[in-house]
């Protein structure tokens, strides 16, 4: 049972409102706003360092920030009881960025576990849903294998596949394509697309590979020590004069 | 100095009480979530075994000779004063009311415990658990509730097991070391041993597995600063564990006379 919709006309998906976070008497996250609206993508880029994991696990609501709110799907993120907070999650899926795989469960235990525990599935569904996840990312014939048993990008994949296999209608990925070869990282990409496309999800995409995510996601913004330095579409973009945005979107350095 | 001094006090302070505090708020949602029972099958049964089937080995050796050091600690006195016919109440009372849940309780702080702790902390610092809330799943209710059952369930089958291994090995030992009939030891157990203190013992497994499930779950999910942060929690864990033990064995012991 998901959460109702609590969309104004006009809405956007997720609105993030003077977001501050601390850490160890440090600003990690210092007043960041910005809304993404329903059925986008928003690349998300920024130094390594820049608040950027930390900003997608508030907007997911795993972590509580100090100042400012979340709302997604109309939803007060902050204020939503354990219960609704369950329901509004089962709207989320999301990739890790050290992938998060369950240690104690094979690759098509982990990929079917949300369909399990949600229910509902037949389990010959959930096993055709797993075999077709993992041949999407060519991993195909390794659903018995443990995580230890895998490669940083095999992980990748099977996270990728565990996040999207109950086609929630918001995805969250934390640098889908790091430490993929760049055939691999062109499916993800390409698949990516093509779940936007076809099922309208709207996505937050962080990735160091710009080049990656300039065709999947159509607005974009910038962190740079917890400070939103961009955010806007791929015109104002590519219209900025900013440097930091420059040398991101361009890519090059000062040296 | 002394401005160091009393900030390092603070600070200690400090950790003590989110740690007790912490401890009570685990054991609180624990029991909110008990009400009605509800824990996921699977896991459960997976607990029960590798907390359980998988510390019997370990257990019954440790029983076994606690069971003949508490013989052969009292053998010195069974001897000087001729009264054998007690080796088995003396071996007994001792086993079943204090020894027995104490040690096995020990044993079981530090390898499920700790295992336990090691695992939830590793599942932290990995974002497994971030990953589990992601999913919309209570990481109490799926990976705390099962541990918690199979802990206070299989702690207290440990010590029935043990108690009857310590006994067996004290029998044993009085017979080869003291030259005690076994049938005059287990007379003297079933003559003078009463239920109460059987059950004495079987109360405080209950509870030392309570405490030791609390504890190694509150510090695994609570730790901060990845393998460095595993270790060190796995260490408070083990530590608090036996300080709870010996805490609780004293006023249930008082409470029991």
């Amino acid at each position: 049972m998901t959460l109702l919709s609590a969309l104004g006309p006009g809405d956007p998906m997720i609105r993030v409102e003077g977001i501050t976070k601390y850490y160890l008497g440090a600003t990690v996250l210092d007043g960041v706003t910005l809304d993404i609206p329903s059925g986008s993508n928003l690349g998300l880029m920024g130094p390594g360092g820049a608040g950027k994991s930390l900003l997608l696990k508030i907007i997911a609501g795993l972590v509580e920030p100090d100042q400012g709110r979340v709302l997604v799907d109309g939803h007060d993120v902050g204020t939503l009881d354990a219960h609704k907070l369950a329901q509004l999650r089962f709207n989320i899926g999301m990739v890790f960025q050290n992938y998060a795989l369950f240690d104690s469960m094979n690759v098509g235990e982990n990929i079917a576990f949300p369909l399990r525990q949600r229910g509902g599935v037949p389990e010959e569904e959930i096993q055709a849903r797993v075999r077709e996840q993992l041949a999407l990312v060519g991993l195909p014939g390794i659903a018995h294998q443990y995580p230890r048993e895998l490669s940083g990008g095999m992980k990748k994949r099977v996270s990728f596949c565990r996040a999207v296999i109950p086609a929630p209608p918001l995805l969250f990925y934390d640098d889908p394509t790091a430490g993929l070869d760049p055939v691999t990282s062109s499916k993800i990409f390409i698949h990516l697309r093509r779940m936007q496309q076809d099922g309208g999800t709207t996505a937050i995409t962080i990735s160091h590979d710009i080049d990656g995510i300039k065709p999947i996601c159509d607005r974009f913004a910038l962190l740079d020590h917890g400070r939103l330095v961009f955010h806007g579409t791929r015109d104002e973009i590519e219209a900025s004069d900013d440097r930091l945005v420059r040398q991101f979107w361009d890519g090059f350095s000062d040296d | 100095m002394i401005s160091r001094g009393l900030a390092a006090i603070g600070g200690a302070f400090n950790g003590l009480a989110f740690d007790v505090g912490g401890v009570v708020m685990m054991l609180l949602k624990i029991l909110r979530r008990c009400l009605p029972p509800r824990a996921d099958g699977p896991e459960t049964w997976a607990n029960l075994y590798r907390v359980g089937v998988k510390s019997f080995p370990i257990v019954l050796v440790t029983a076994a000779f606690t069971g003949a050091i508490m013989v052969i600690q009292s053998g010195l006195y069974i001897k000087q004063y001729g009264a054998e016919g007690l080796l088995g109440w003396g071996a007994g009372y001792s086993i079943l009311r204090e020894v027995g849940p104490i040690m096995i309780g020990l044993m079981f702080s530090g390898r499920v415990g700790a295992n336990n702790t090691a695992e939830l902390g590793t599942m932290m610092v990995t974002d497994q658990i971030d990953a589990l809330r992601a999913l919309a799943i209570d990481p109490v209710s799926y990976l705390v509730i099962p541990r918690f059952i199979a802990m206070m369930i299989m702690l207290t089958l440990l010590v029935v097991v043990g108690d009857l291994t310590a006994l067996v090995g004290g029998a044993l030992t009085g017979e080869v070391l003291l030259g005690v009939d076994t049938r005059v030891y287990f007379e003297s157990i079933v003559t003078l041993i009463t239920l109460q203190d059987f059950l004495s013992g079987v109360y405080k497994a209950v509870a030392f597995g309570v405490a030791i499930a609390v504890i190694s779950c509150h510090f695994g999910l609570t730790v901060r600063g990845g393998a460095v942060g595993v270790g060190r929690a796995v260490n408070n864990s083990v530590v608090a564990s036996a300080i709870a033990i010996f805490v609780i064995d004293y006023f249930m012991t008082w409470a029991m006379q």
